[in-house]
Order: C-alpha cells, then structure tokens, then sequence
C-alpha cells in the first residue's frame, strides 16, 4: 500500500510542481501585486490595500475598455456561435459539392496569426481604396471610416473577430455532427420531420455538451483575440475609443508605470471570466442526451 | 529499447540543464564586462557595434557585452525584474512599453552629473565642454529639476512641418511663417483639391503642440506648461493652441484618422509625398523611414518650423537618452562609456549613420539633406526641449492620452475645445499633486 502511495506521489509530482509554479504561483502573485503601488521594475513596492480597485471604478477609460469587452464578447460569442453551426450543419447534413475545399477555406483565417488578420482586415478597411468602402460605394453609400469613427471602430475589430473565429468553431461542431447516427435523421424523415426540426429536434441537443464547452472557449478567446487585433489594428485609438480589458491593463501597468494597477485589471478581468463561464455553464446546463 | 532511449533522453535533458549553468556562471566571473543595452531604432545595431569596439581599444580593461534590440524593454525588461540590470541603457522616453519613464517616475537612475565633467576618454575636452548648451538642462534630462542630470542626451532631431518643396514653388505657394498665413494658404490649396494638414499619429502632436505653446507664451509659459502650473491652461495662450489644433480640422485630409491608428499611419505620410496633403508634422527619421515609398515627380523634402502665434517661431528637439541603472554593477565603467559617447570618434561613427550627437559643430559633418533640416535654428527659429516633468505614477490618469491621444476625437469632432480643455485641466490638477 505504501509503496503504491509513493509510486502516485512520484508519478503526479511533476505535474504537480508545474502546475503550481507556472500556474498557481503566477496567479496568487498577481492577487498580491494588485494591492502595492508598484512601477514593475524597482523594489520600490508601497502597500496600498484595494485602493487600486477604488482607482478602477473611476477611471472612465477603464469602464469604456470593459463597456468594449463585453460588446465583442457577446456580439463576437452569438454571431460566430450561429455561423459555425450553420456552416457545420451545412457541410455535415446537405448534399454540397468539394465540401472538403469548403471546410479547409473555413478553416484557413484560424491558422493564421493575429498580424496576419489584421494585416488583411486593415487593408479591407483602407478608407480610400479598401475593399469594405468600395462594396459601399457601388451601392451609392457614403465611404465609412471603419478604423477612425469612434462609434464604429469596435464593430470593425468585431467583424475580423467573427472572420477568425468561425472556420475553428464550424469544425469542431461538425466533428461531433458527424457523430450522430444517420438513422435518427430517417427516422426524422419517416416521421415527415423538417430541416429545421431535424437541427434543433436531432442535431442540436446530441451536440449540446459540445456546444458548452465551446461558450467556455468563446469567453476565453474573445478576450485574448481582441487585445491582438486591437495592438495590430488600432492601438486602441482612435483616442481610446477600441481599448479592450488587456490593451488598458497592458497600457496602464507599461505605458503608465502602474503595475499594480495593471494587476488589478488583470483580477477583474479573472474574476469576470471565471464568473462568467460559471454563469453560462449553469445556464446552459440541460439533461445530457445519450445514445 | 524503449530504455535505452529514455536513458538517452533524461542524460541529454541533464546535460544541457548543466551546460546553461556553465554558462550563467562563465558570465557571473567576468567582473570587467560592461553590459550595455541599446535601442536598435531607425539607425540600426551596426553602428554601435563600432562604437563599443572604440570603446574597447581605448578602456583596455573592459569587455561590453552589447544588447541591441527592437523590442529591448522585452529583452532587459523580465531580466531587470529578475535582478540583472545592464550598466548602461540606451532608450528614450515615448515608447510605448515606458521603460525609461517608470525607471525616473520609480527614481532608479543613477545620477549623472558628475560625467559631465569627466573627461572624454582618448580626449582632453569634458563631457560638458563638448554638449551644445542648453541640452543637459531640460526635463528630459533633469526630470526631478534638482539641477542634476539623470539621463544624458542623445542622437537631436529637429520636429515640425515636413512638405513637398517642389510642390510649392510649382504652385507658386509662399512658406508659411504665421498661422493667418497657414489659413490663407489652406483655403488655396483645399480650392485646388490638397488638404493643408495631415498628421502619422495622433502621438506625433507632442512635438507639434510644445512649439506652439512656445510660441504662443514664450519658454517660460511652456515652462509652467511642462511643470502642471496651476491655471495655466486657463490663460489665452494655452487656448490659442488648442483653437490652432481644432481649427486645423477643416483643414486636415479626412482619411488621417482612421490611418493613424496602429500601423497604418505610414498611409498618412504618404499622403504628402503623394502631394495629397502639404504639410506633416515629424522628425528628420521620416526620410529614411519614407526612403523607398513612391513619391509625386520632383518630390523634394522641405522642412520648417511651425508658423508663429505671436512673435517667434519653434521647433521642437527632440532627443533620446542613455541613463545608468541605480542597480548597475559596473557604474564605474559605465560613466566613462557614456562619457566616450561624445567623443569625437564615436559622434563621427554615429553621424555616419544619421545619428547626430548634440555636441558643438557636429552639425558640419553632416550630409547636405540632414544640413537643411539641422540649419532650421539657424533660420530664425528657436529651439524648445523638454516635456512634461516626471511625476509618481497616477493610475489611470496620462497626459500623454489627454493631450494627444485626445486630437483624433477633435479631428473627428466627437470632442469639443472645452471638453478637452477641462479634461487637460482635470488631468494636470490630479499629476501636479503627484510632482516628484
């Protein structure tokens, strides 16, 4: 008995010192540090309690990047939600020819970098010659400054988000579409079911665990994708006006010298998440359908 | 097998964790190297590699060790929080990651007033003998204003309006030299389809706006500016600044904004060299940044300082700084390195590259492009250095962001003058209190 206790001691060690020196440790720390008024680089560190956070729900561009996150986070999680299930449906269920070239065009934005997307989105959105103002323009409407209006600019990294995240998302619903054994759907058919009946009758509910853990994913990716976009795209300009959660934690503990201050953004935006993932994992929670 | 090859594998991990250990140790002996971290900017790396060679020949006892990177706050950055400090930090103030700015604001830097009156190694000269006067006596230098220099001064470039001289004298345009004069000749060109203003990035305006504040006030105004004065921006010089900036937006090409956000802002300088616009605001590096960018036939770089508010005209210098590291092991050497920076060997090294040291007569050694644009204060112009004076770090409340950030929402029209004045006011009320 001892020496199989010892055997498990020995065999979880590794992951065990990993994970709490590359995971846990780094998380506590930054707890810790969201409460010292600290430059990041000195020992020059002054204890200031939660006078960071008092700081944070009066900084007006600290609710703007929030006020954004959330816009991306629900607008980016519903519309790349519904397209990749579309598309997946698509693909998995109707009779479409080269569906494997279509599945590979989907998937292609997925494997290329940030820099790369907003590389390419930056020249659709060029304000004279880019291709978002030329579709426009044949249709008789105004050029629109995708980058440089302050009330558009966050929908524009919105629309590269969605772009980027659909191929991903669309194959990973149809791995588990594919799942589904054909015979339900003639079942469907004999009893006269519709293609809509079918996806939300059939499809939907034998993907739904599936469906859960890609929200996790969706809340996860949302925020780490935007800071990229946003750095590559816009700076967060123009004049904060596409600051998300960590473009201002980046900005605030960097550019101005405020590391405690940028850990206290990075609690809240800790805390958030993992609420929020709690939040829609329990209300998504359904009775699992199993075959 | 399968043993063989795990034994093979845990003896190659082992060997190579103890190979870095060997190495890390090799470092830790060699107590005569002189760690130096530079910027590889627009001049590039190679330039310093010379340099540091010099260096060598004439300091025979001392090894430099030379960082140069892009990115350096990300390479000396995690090893600074770690302990490892380089002795000596070539990097300005207004990047992004704010380094330098969080080293002064932290009070990190070692004092360097003494290495202005060291003599320059190989040379019978002082540091301070050689410095163009005036350059080790602004805030960008003495940031605490206790007349003692923490960052020494380097590489000057000249900032203001960058245009197309040939498109001018095709046209038959005047220079302007007042702001009634850059009106004027906005309503001509705009009648003709050329816009009179475009700006790279909303950052760019630093520069732009501490000429005109001297302009509009004189050097002591911009003094008060730079110090959070109270009531300073209450007064009709900090408003005819801000009127020039807004008024500028009618005359500013509408596609600046929404190009001067992340990495398009090269899309706006080409606007002048496409004569799509006149005038830029920028430094002497957009030459070279712009060297291989299509350009209007006879395209020909002009540069002048802004126009006059009231009786003088300015142009901003702007310089980087090279500083010491409070926690430097090697300080001894490190003084004496950043000492033969402004030796003749090395400011002729660096010139070669388009780096100008500000040090006397540099200016005759450069080439006929870089002397029209260093002649500028020979042509009436005055010269302003500085910015704003380093304060303890205030979160979440950045000037930078409330000056100049702020001119993308004025050009676009979602802020009013008032509004950016009173948040100018809001913001310097809160880092005056803060004042190091």
């Amino acid at each position: 008995m001892k020496t199989s206790k010892s055997f498990l001691f020995f065999c979880t060690f590794p992951a065990l010192a990993l994970f709490l020196i590359f995971m846990a440790y780094p998380t506590i720390s930054v707890f810790v540090m969201s409460l010292y008024k600290w430059g990041g680089y000195s020992a020059a560190k002054t204890f200031v309690g939660l006078n960071n956070f008092r700081a944070l729900m009066e900084d007006d561009r600290f609710i703007g990047s929030f006020r954004n996150s959330v816009i991306l986070l629900v607008l980016v999680s519903i519309v790349t939600l519904f397209l990749a299930l579309w598309c997946a449906n698509a693909l998995t269920r109707e009779k479409i020819r080269a569906k494997g070239l279509f599945r590979v065009i989907f998937y292609i934005p997925n494997i290329l970098s940030a820099v790369v997307i907003a590389a390419i989105f930056s020249a659709i959105y060029d304000p004279s010659r880019g291709l978002a103002n030329s579709l426009l323009s044949l249709v008789g409407i105004e050029p629109v400054m995708w980058l440089g209006n302050r009330s558009v600019v966050i929908y524009s990294i919105a629309i590269a988000m969605i772009w980027q995240a659909t191929g991903y998302y669309m194959v990973m619903y149809m791995s588990s579409m594919s799942a589904v054994p054909h015979s339900l759907y003639e079942a469907a058919d004999i009893e006269g079911a519709s293609r809509k009946t079918k996806f939300f009758s059939v499809t939907l509910p034998l993907i739904w665990t599936n469906v859960r853990t890609t929200l996790t994913f969706f809340i996860i990716s949302s925020i780490n994708i935007s800071f990229l976009l946003v750095r590559a795209m816009t700076g967060g300009g123009p004049d904060g006006a596409s600051e998300v959660f960590l473009s201002y934690m980046y900005e605030q503990a960097y550019t101005n010298s405020s590391y405690g201050y940028g850990m206290a953004i990075g609690v809240v935006i800790f805390v958030f998440s993992f609420a929020l993932s709690a939040l829609v994992n329990l209300a998504t929670r359904r009775e699992i359908v199993e075959l | 097998m399968k043993k063989i090859i795990s034994i093979i594998l845990c003896a190659f991990i082992c060997l190579s964790a103890l190979a870095s250990c060997r190495n890390r140790n090799a470092d830790n002996n060699s107590s005569a190297t002189l760690k130096v971290a530079v910027l590889e900017s627009a001049y590039g790396s190679e330039m310093w590699e010379k340099v540091c060679d010099e260096f060598e020949k004439v300091s025979e006892d001392v090894n430099v060790e030379l960082t140069a990177d892009k990115n350096l706050e990300d390479v000396i950055g995690s090893k600074m929080k770690g302990g490892d400090y380089p002795d000596v930090v070539h990097l300005a103030t207004g990047r992004e990651a704010a380094l330098t700015e969080t080293m002064i604001k932290e009070g990190a830097l070692t004092d360097l007033s003494d290495v202005l009156d060291m003599k320059v190694p190989g040379e019978e000269v002082t540091v301070s003998e050689k410095i163009i006067p005036g350059f080790t006596d602004t805030l960008a230098t003495n940031p605490y204003q206790n007349k003692k220099t923490y960052l020494a001064p380097m590489f000057y470039s000249p900032c203001g309006l960058f245009y197309d001289a040939n498109l001018l004298r095709e046209k038959g345009w005047e220079l302007p030299t007042t702001w009634d004069e850059m009106w004027a000749l906005g309503d001509k060109a705009m009648a003709e389809g050329i816009y009179l203003f475009t700006y790279p990035t909303a950052g760019y305006f630093d520069a732009f706006i501490y000429s005109l504040l001297a302009s509009s006030g004189g050097v002591d105004f911009y003094n008060d500016v730079m110090n959070y004065r109270e009531g300073v921006w209450d007064t009709s010089e900090a408003k005819a600044v801000l009127d020039i900036v807004a008024k500028l937006k009618d005359y500013t090409e509408p596609t600046t904004v929404a190009n001067s956000t992340g990495d398009n802002y090269l899309k706006n300088q080409q606007l002048v060299l496409d004569g799509k616009a006149i005038f830029m605001p920028n430094g002497t590096w957009v030459v070279e940044e712009m060297a291989d960018a299509p350009r209007a036939d006879g395209f020909e770089w002009g540069f002048t300082a802004l126009p006059a508010i009231k009786d003088d005209r300015y142009s901003f210098t702007f310089f980087e700084q090279c500083w010491i590291p409070q926690e430097a092991k090697n300080k001894e050497a490190a003084r004496e390195f950043v000492a033969f920076l402004y030796s003749d060997k090395a400011a002729q090294i660096f010139a070669e590259y388009g780096a100008v040291q500000p040090i006397l007569n540099m200016t005759d050694k450069l080439s006929e492009e870089n002397k029209l644009f260093y002649s500028v204060y020979e042509n009436g112009a005055k010269a302003v250095m500085g910015g704003f004076a380093a304060t303890e770090a205030v979160e979440g409340v950045s000037i930078y962001n409330t000056l100049f950030e702020a001119v993308n929402s004025i050009m676009t029209g979602d802020k009013t003058v008032d509004q950016w004045r009173s948040e100018i006011i809001s913001v310097s009320d809160k880092l005056r209190n803060n004042l190091k």
